[in-house]
């Protein structure tokens, strides 16, 4: 427990004492260590010792979020005071509403068997080291390489008596690379991001020295580019990215109703009846879950102190359940599914995918090919993008194949273009693989100011009909 | 920026000399920021953030450099804090991307300041809630029938101090006003930007950025599905910032040596117009970046980036300058890297193009086929350094027939090169403005432009 816990609970209490009708208090404390390097060179090390404490009040239906990075009583009386204040005064027409209270007690953490805190400087720096080695090696002529380890504690405390205790362990690592191709300089971010100890990192070279070969392999394409209308075999790491734009965001319930209209847009399901409007074909089933071990978005409860557990977003092509904090459930009459997260101490937690991916089918990878006559096998992405209701998405290829009568082929096909809407897409989709793979770790934004979370994203492999190439 | 923190940096630097590093530098920033994001018509939640931050850099043994940050609580623990950096900075791989920082103390002419700070910011925090509440009325008047948007504003309180010399503090406010209007189809809307530094002078200015927004909202109704192709495209402030805004950008020698900058080895390349004229100005008047010097204690200054359109200068920090047999152009800046890396290098402060001749009539006088943007969002790249990328339109934006905006449309990407777009920049107008918002992370001054030959995708099915 922080040192800090009992002047998060004297905040919370003293937002009582002002007036307020419910308060909480979102401490984090902990440490950040971080390395930097370009082609192997060691640019810099940064130590971040991490604290800080985030209050939201509601008072009479209007909400408002403080927070301090002085914690000191002063800082936090004085925040207090200026969030009651704050919260009074907006005297909203339509009061924002909690719903029954949450008084979850509880404690849990990341599994870890390293723990970060043992691991000296030293070994961080060869590890780092050791993997721009590999990518060196595998022909990247440029790389820039970022890593952080977080250690922190997590404290939520509420007026209504929930008080939930999270130890977090992460490491992140970013490579940012870039190899100079036969026809153009071909790039990718490759992100090994895991909730683990430092166990998680004996995987690393590994992963990393063959996403960099791959990398180095479409470098050295061909312009062998195909036109028309095509059947595609999509990989794990493309089916993450679909289900986390095609169907994760346009489920966000404060989407849905308009609150994040000016920044992250609004959303397609709008329009929509749950349970009833169908958005893809019966192979598509999208699951929402955060409550499994060492993924970017792991968490056992939410920022609201709400139980995690799985969301199924769109059941056999129908879309079923939006994500949901406590405000939305209430607007929406099914309460919180545990959809709340806050990227740090100094944001306001908002409605946050978690692990999104596409629920596995009935077939092998074999079996999605053999009918094909003539296809692309897209095995990940480069550009893409998707508008602000979530309609209009476009993934370009990176390594891809060209599939031929029933067999994929040695010959890579370059940056084909799908540019479809979601429901074009999901409709299109006629097999599913059986085997799950989280390929997609990313970093989800929303928000203003940002709120960067860790998430995973994943499936099969997906089989899609008659897809013409943009 | 109260005393307290000002001697806290202070001591900080003086324990760091005791223990003999080669440079200790530090910047204290004190702020008190406030938001208010509102949907619906209505405030949903209002913000504030109240930050205590010394960022800390310290070199040892020459060449082994670690960057701190923390919220210092009292001299003890700043003392803690120093004496465990310097410890953390030891165990540091020698850098090769360190040589040197400012080492002349510049005198600050506080005066060429004064219009950066609005005395009254306190009371403006009162007052907020009901200029949101007007700017959601006129958005309505103007012909909106839903509201949303996010207005944040604010203080801050700068001090540097260096071991190698330098020391200096500033202070500074900020205003920023995104609002965006709907009508209640989905895909009918409009956006308004407003951004500057003196936020009790700006109700005149915000309320006009919201009846943009419902203006823009009420004539995008009906819009019709965009067909694919060539166009010649109209870029509004907001969508040329964010667009076109990527090259002057490119000119930073840290992005050239992670392969994420499209101007390596082009210096002297003639890359736009000769009416296009853009520098990085840590001076421009009003400018959301400006200040008097840079993280080292360099002056600011006004750096040109492209004159008549060929590529002259990258920005630079005194170790980049050294690299690039170049002078420091005040860019010094500590870069985040994700969540918790820090770096010192260059970072762009104002981008600032020239202002152009034409009036927003003479833009649209073309007999070409012509589309006006007016807003953007998702701006992705296949590669930084051949600038291949697509955009997707998002509000207001219309087919331009006969010199006037005609048909609404939607549902559209650009999907080109940036280089492309910038070679074929074909007239500025004359209605330059500061733009900073979401998807604009850099203030970037600039005007209307318009762009021949720009290739227009939409979804297949």
């Amino acid at each position: 427990m922080s040192e800090y816990a009992d002047l998060a609970e004297y905040g919370m209490e003293y937002a009582q004492d002002q007036g307020a009708d419910y308060s909480e208090a979102r401490l984090i404390d902990g440490q950040r260590i971080a390395f930097v390097l370009q082609n192997g060179n060691f640019i810099s090390g940064s130590e971040l010792p991490w604290k800080g404490i985030g209050f939201r009040v509601l008072c009479n239906g209007g909400l408002s979020f403080v927070s301090v990075d002085n914690l000191t009583k002063k800082a936090v009386r004085n925040a207090i005071t200026t969030s009651v204040k704050m919260a009074k005064n907006s005297n909203p027409k339509d009061k924002i509403d909690f719903g029954s209270p949450v008084s979850n007690v509880a404690k849990w953490g990341v599994p870890a068997k390293e723990n970060l805190h043992d691991v000296s400087l030293e070994a961080m720096i060869t590890k780092l080291q050791d993997m721009d080695k590999v990518a060196e090696s595998a022909g990247i002529n440029t790389r820039a390489t970022i890593f952080e380890a977080q250690s922190l504690t997590k404290y939520l405390v509420t007026s209504e008596g929930t008080k939930i205790e999270s130890d977090l362990s992460m490491l992140k690592f970013y490579g940012i690379v870039t190899v100079k191709g036969i026809l153009d300089s071909e790039q990718r971010f490759v992100d090994l991001t895991r909730s683990t100890g430092w166990e998680g990192t004996k995987s690393w070279i590994e992963e990393y020295e063959n996403e960099c070969k791959r990398i180095a392999k479409v470098a050295a394409q061909q312009d062998h580019k195909l036109t028309g209308k095509v059947d595609f075999v999509v990989g794990p790491e493309v089916v993450g990215i679909i289900c986390h734009e095609n169907a994760g965001h346009p489920s966000e319930g404060d989407r849905i109703m308009g609150r994040e209209g000016a920044q992250a847009g609004e959303s397609f399901w709008r329009d929509l009846t749950l349970g009833e409007s169908r958005v893809g074909s019966d192979h598509v089933t999208i699951l929402e879950d955060p409550t499994i071990p060492g993924t970017g978005g792991y968490y056992l409860y939410d920022d609201e102190g709400v139980k995690a557990r799985e969301r199924v977003l769109i059941k056999n092509g129908i879309i079923n359940e939006p994500l949901l904090n406590r405000e939305f459930g209430v607007k929406f009459g099914m309460g919180s599914n545990g959809s709340s997260r806050s990227s740090d101490f100094n944001r306001e937690p908002i409605i946050r995918m978690a692990n999104t991916y596409m629920k596995p089918g009935d077939f092998t990878l074999d079996e999605l090919i053999e009918d094909l006559k003539h296809g692309i096998y897209m095995l990940s992405f480069t550009e893409w993008n998707i508008d602000d209701r979530r309609y209009q998405s476009k993934y370009v290829g990176f390594e891809c194949y060209e599939i031929k009568d029933g067999e994929i082929t040695e010959t890579m096909v370059r940056r084909p273009v799908m540019e479809l809407t979601s429901i074009g897409l999901f409709s299109s989709i006629d097999g599913v693989t059986k085997d799950l793979n989280f390929d997609f770790p990313g970093v989800c934004g929303k928000s203003d100011p940002g709120q960067g979370v860790p998430v995973y994203a994943g499936g099969g492999s997906i089989r899609m009909r008659g897809i013409r190439l943009g | 920026m109260d005393d307290t923190l000002k001697s806290l940096v202070d001591s900080a630097i003086s324990t760091g000399q005791k223990q003999n590093v080669d440079l200790i530098l530090g910047l204290g920033s004190q702020s008190v920021n406030n938001q208010i994001r509102f949907s619906q018509n209505k405030i949903d939640i209002n913000k504030q953030w109240q930050s205590d931050l010394i960022d800390l850099l310290v070199l040892v043994e020459g060449n082994r450099v670690s960057i701190g940050s923390f919220s210092p609580r009292d001299e003890a623990y700043v003392k803690e804090r120093v004496n465990a950096q310097i410890k953390f900075a030891q165990k540091m791989t020698p850098s090769p991307f360190f040589m040197g920082v400012e080492s002349v103390q510049h005198s600050i002419d506080q005066s060429a300041f004064r219009e950066h700070f609005d005395p009254r910011i306190v009371e403006y925090r009162e007052k907020a809630p009901q200029v949101i509440n007007t700017c959601i009325d006129e958005a309505i008047n103007t012909g909106a029938t839903r509201v949303a948007g996010s207005f944040l504003f604010g203080e801050n309180s700068n001090y540097l101090s260096s071991s190698a010399g330098p020391s200096g503090g500033y202070q500074n406010t900020f205003y920023n006003l995104t609002v965006r209007a709907f009508q209640d189809e989905l895909d009918a809307s409009g956006q308004g930007l407003a951004c500057g530094r003196i936020p009790n002078s700006a109700e005149k200015e915000l309320v006009q950025a919201a009846g943009k927004a419902g203006r823009f909202s009420k004539s995008h109704k009906n819009a019709q599905q965009a067909k694919p192709g060539l166009y010649d495209i109209i870029m509004s402030p907001a969508v040329g910032a964010n667009v076109l805004g990527n090259i002057p950008q490119d000119a930073n020698p840290l992005l050239i040596m992670m392969g994420r900058s499209s101007l390596g080895d082009k210096i002297g390349e003639k890359l736009a117009p000769d009416f296009v004229n853009i520098e990085d100005n840590g001076l421009q008047p009003g400018g959301l970046a400006t200040s008097p010097i840079d993280i080292e204690g360099t002056p600011r200054s006004s750096t040109s980036i492209f004159n008549e359109g060929v590529l002259k200068s990258y920005i630079h920090n005194t170790t980049t300058g050294n690299m690039f047999q170049a002078e420091s152009t005040g860019n010094g800046a500590f870069v985040n890297f994700g969540m918790g890396s820090k770096i010192m290098a260059p970072a762009p402060t104002n981008v600032v193009f020239n202002n152009g001749d034409y009036s927003f009539d003479e833009l649209l006088d073309t007999s070409r086929n012509t589309l006006y943007v007016t807003c953007n969002w998702y701006t992705r790249f296949t590669s930084r350094i051949s600038t291949e990328y697509s955009t997707i339109p998002r509000d207001a934006a219309f087919l331009v027939v006969n010199g006037e905006l005609s048909t609404p449309v939607k549902n559209f990407r650009i999907s080109d090169k940036i280089l492309n777009h910038f070679a074929n920049i074909d007239a500025m107008g004359n209605d330059r403005v500061q733009v900073k918002w979401w998807e604009v992370g850099v203030p970037t001054w600039i005007p209307t432009i318009r762009v021949k030959d720009c290739r227009v995708t939409t979804a297949t099915q």
